[in-house]
């Protein structure tokens, strides 16, 4: 029995890779992410190299086979800070948008649902915060708040909850309307646990395709914030800082921006796929906001 | 009559030729103009201060000195101070007296001719507005000009009032009548210059990449013969990278700073001579002495055991050297064999320990600041934080802007300030008085002395120490040494490192050698271009 539900799983998930090779490719490459980011002591040569030890005697070692990434000007080894960074880039991604539909979801919901002064009210907060351009939002909040990742992680939800409060508005003034919902108000529901319980659960699918569709913009937005100076402090194993802690060696050592600059890369890409992906299997309808 | 083929490969041949002989006449125009422009790439914004002669006193100096000249100039070859706008000069009475006979036929950009009331008159200016270096005039009791040419320096104590006059800063003799009768500090505010020295200002357009253009000034009293640069440019060029491509271009004759690996990347290459000079630069983790935990010098003195000095050294690659004391090598007042700290964690955490601190002990959180956009300070910093974090010390490290780092520093609120702040000095005359009257004498409230140090024996013996330079060198020097032993004993703050002068120069210009007693500073008159 169950094995015959094994298989027709598996072979749905064939069939949908084959049907949609970007998202198996994104969803494939962004699960290894997460694996890497998972297992960094295991797979990092050097762990301690993601921390504050530094080697002095051995820095700007081109790559070689005791350090497949060479080392940085501190003579950390860079596979082991490329390894780590996977866990603060993630980490971070996780966090902001855990931070940015837990604030922009409810209030989303209630102004869809309620509609009226409490629509307009929560919209025009909403149009204020999305009337500045996200990153330089970002770069003000930070600039105050001081440079560091836990700030970064505040500076960058402040920017990104907004989308989801217009996107789960809309879904929930869509839902509204609706006969089941109309029939949970004649049946006396009460008002959180029909939220909860119904307009919430028929919102979903287009946040759950923004949500994937943004955890490269976010993972983007702090390797930019680092980069600038304004995120993670060294020796935080953060890509941004990295690459841009390698941009006066660029030229002579050219291994200390590409491959942090790789992981960028690889890691927003694959996202992004699988946001792509996700949405066409889910949302067909749906055209891209941003 | 001729095939389509042929005429359209005739008009290719045409184009081609008008091609190469348009680039013909461009590099040729190049090369012309380059051999009178010098250009100089600075990574800092080159006058933050304004145009002020008498109170800038940060990187303007590195145009200032095209434009104004001192009484006198230090030849850090030699160790000697040699004439400049004074011909020559002479001390009696002690060191208490000086006077200072000046070169004739020297004229002002304004055309003005310089004369000792002239001089007179633009040294009480600067002693008048008290800003940036003026303090250096302070010896100076009053001035008196006997003739046209000769000024006479009464000082209330002994003092070495030639190398003073070659400073760097607030040394400059300029036409104080310049403005007529309108504000002279406005005039300078607009962009105007009213030395003497062989350059004159151009154009200047803050914010700009090329920020200020220098030209010739013809009657200058040197003369311009022989070949020599017609016109002098800076460059606000911030990445070093870039730096590199533009001295490669041939766009940029100088720069002021590359990374030592950039550095040592022209070191084979045939165009680029690359010298190496040590500097008056040095740089210090001041430690805020009247907080806990650094208010226990057991705690100081386990911070400045548990640094790697030698990782420092490593990790900025030849761009370092580690510090003996507080005075760097090549002045007075410099030893080799103070009682240095050195790298030694087995002590540092027996210090702890002995505090109550240490691995295993309670933890000791401390922030450090240091100038946000400096590469030396950066990586200062880092080797900090990593050398310490063993020892149970966790340290913040935290880069701001000079203005932001140096008001935490003087903050009323004394929970606003740092626990270390990194801090680079050269002095502003080749003298060690600098350091100690600034980073370490008393001052209430703080101005540059970080570590709130206040110690009236040092006080005194620093006073000391300033007023024998001039009368008995030696006994100075051995005042100097006392007051740097009693210094490493309290460790207000630890020497670190001396910066070295990493310079990467064309083949194209000839005559530059690094002067650590004006830093960065290329003397562009005396270089002659060469094609």
């Amino acid at each position: 029995m169950s094995e015959v539900a094994i298989t027709t799983r598996s072979r749905g998930v064939a069939r949908l890779a084959r049907k949609n090779p970007l998202l198996a490719w994104g969803a494939l490459v962004a699960a290894a992410l997460i694996v890497v980011a998972l297992a960094a002591p295991l797979i990092a040569p050097h762990p301690q190299d993601a921390g504050s030890t530094m080697h002095p005697a051995a820095t700007l070692q081109s790559p070689s086979r005791a350090h497949p990434f060479g080392t940085d000007m501190y003579g950390r080894d860079e596979l082991s800070r490329v390894v780590y960074g996977a866990r603060v880039s993630l980490s971070v991604a996780g966090l902001v948008l855990i931070i940015a539909v837990a604030i922009g979801v409810p209030l989303g919901i209630a102004a869809g649902y309620f509609g009226g002064v409490v629509d307009n009210i929560i919209m025009r907060v909403t149009d204020v915060f999305l009337a500045f351009p996200a990153l330089l939002l970002s770069l003000a909040l930070v600039s105050v708040l001081g440079p560091s990742v836990r700030n970064a992680v505040l500076a960058i939800s402040v920017t990104w909850w907004p989308w989801y409060t217009r996107l789960a508005r809309g879904q929930a003034a869509s839902v509204r309307g609706r006969q089941f919902i109309e029939s949970c108000r004649a049946l006396g529901v009460p008002r959180f646990r029909m939220l909860w319980r119904h307009v919430l659960p028929n919102s979903v699918t287009p946040l759950i395709v923004q949500v994937s569709l943004d955890a490269g913009g976010v993972i983007l937005t702090a390797a930019a914030l680092s980069f600038l100076g304004l995120g993670a402090q060294d020796p935080t194993p953060e890509w941004g800082l990295m690459v841009s802690q390698g941009q006066d060696f660029f030229t002579t050592q050219w291994w200390l921006v590409t491959f942090p600059g790789i992981a960028i890369l690889i890691t927003a890409m694959a996202f992004n796929l699988m946001g792509d992906g996700l949405r066409e299997v889910l949302d067909p309808k749906r055209v891209l906001t941003r | 009559m001729l095939g389509i083929r042929t005429r359209f490969l005739a008009l290719a041949f045409a184009v081609l030729m008008l091609f190469v002989l348009s680039n013909c006449g461009s590099t040729s125009k190049l090369a012309q103009v380059q051999n009178e422009t010098f250009t100089y790439a600075a990574n800092v914004e080159i006058m933050p201060g304004g145009w002020d002669p008498s109170t800038d006193y940060s990187s303007e100096l590195i145009a200032m000195a095209q434009m104004y000249e001192g009484l006198t100039r230090y030849n850090a070859v030699d160790k000697k101070v040699e004439p400049l706008l004074a011909e020559s000069f002479d001390s009696s009475n002690g060191g208490k007296q000086w006077t200072f006979t000046l070169r004739s036929g020297v004229k002002f950009h304004t055309g003005r001719p310089l004369t000792a009331l002239a001089a007179k008159a633009a040294i009480e200016r600067t002693i008048k507005l008290g800003q940036g270096a003026a303090y250096i005039w302070d010896p100076v009791k009053s001035i008196d000009t006997p003739d046209a040419h000769t000024l006479v320096f009464h000082l209330k104590y002994a003092a070495p009032l030639d190398l003073i006059a070659s400073a760097g800063y607030a040394s400059w003799i300029f036409d104080t009548k310049a403005a007529g009768s309108g504000d002279l500090g406005k005039w300078f505010a607009a962009g105007r210059d009213a030395g003497t020295g062989p350059y004159t200002v151009d154009t200047w357009q803050p914010g700009q990449e090329v920020q200020v253009t220098l030209k010739a000034f013809p009657g200058y009293w040197g003369g311009w013969s022989g070949t020599r640069y017609q016109r002098v440019v800076f460059r606000y060029v911030p990445a070093a990278t870039t730096t590199v491509q533009l001295l490669k271009a041939g766009d940029v004759n100088a720069e002021m700073q590359l990374t030592p690996q950039l550095w040592a990347s022209f070191q084979n290459d045939p165009n680029f001579l690359t010298t190496s000079t040590p500097s008056y630069y040095n740089f210090f983790a001041m430690l805020n002495t009247q907080r806990a935990p650094l208010s226990d010098v057991r705690v100081r003195q386990a911070i400045a055991y548990g640094i790697n000095y030698d990782g420092i050294v490593a990790v900025l690659k030849g761009n370092a050297v580690k510090s003996s004391g507080i005075v760097p090598a090549g002045l007075f007042g410099h030893f080799d064999d103070l009682p240095n700290y050195t790298y030694d964690p087995t002590k540092a955490e027996a210090l702890l320990r002995e505090a109550g601190y240490g691995p295993g002990g309670k933890n000791i959180k401390l922030v450090l600041t240091y100038e946000q956009g400096d590469n030396f300070e950066a990586m200062t910093s880092a080797v900090i934080k990593s050398s310490l974090a063993p020892l149970n010390i966790d340290v913040g490290v935290r880069p701001l802007q000079w203005s932001v780092l140096w008001a935490k520093t003087q903050a009323s609120d004394l929970s606003q300030r740092q626990d270390i702040a990194i801090y680079g000095w050269y002095p502003d005359y080749p003298d060690p008085a600098s350091w100690f009257v600034n980073l370490f004498e008393t001052q209430n409230p703080p101005v540059y002395n970080a570590t709130y140090y206040s110690n009236q024996t040092v006080d005194r013996m620093i006073g000391e120490a300033m007023k024998l330079t001039a009368s008995d060198r030696p006994k100075a020097e051995t005042q100097y040494r006392d007051i740097q032993v009693k210094l490493l004993q309290d460790v207000p703050a630890v020497p670190l490192v001396g910066m070295v002068y990493q310079r990467v120069l064309p083949r194209s210009v000839s005559g530059f050698q690094d002067d650590p007693a004006y830093p960065d500073v290329v003397f562009v008159y005396q270089l002659t271009p060469v094609k």
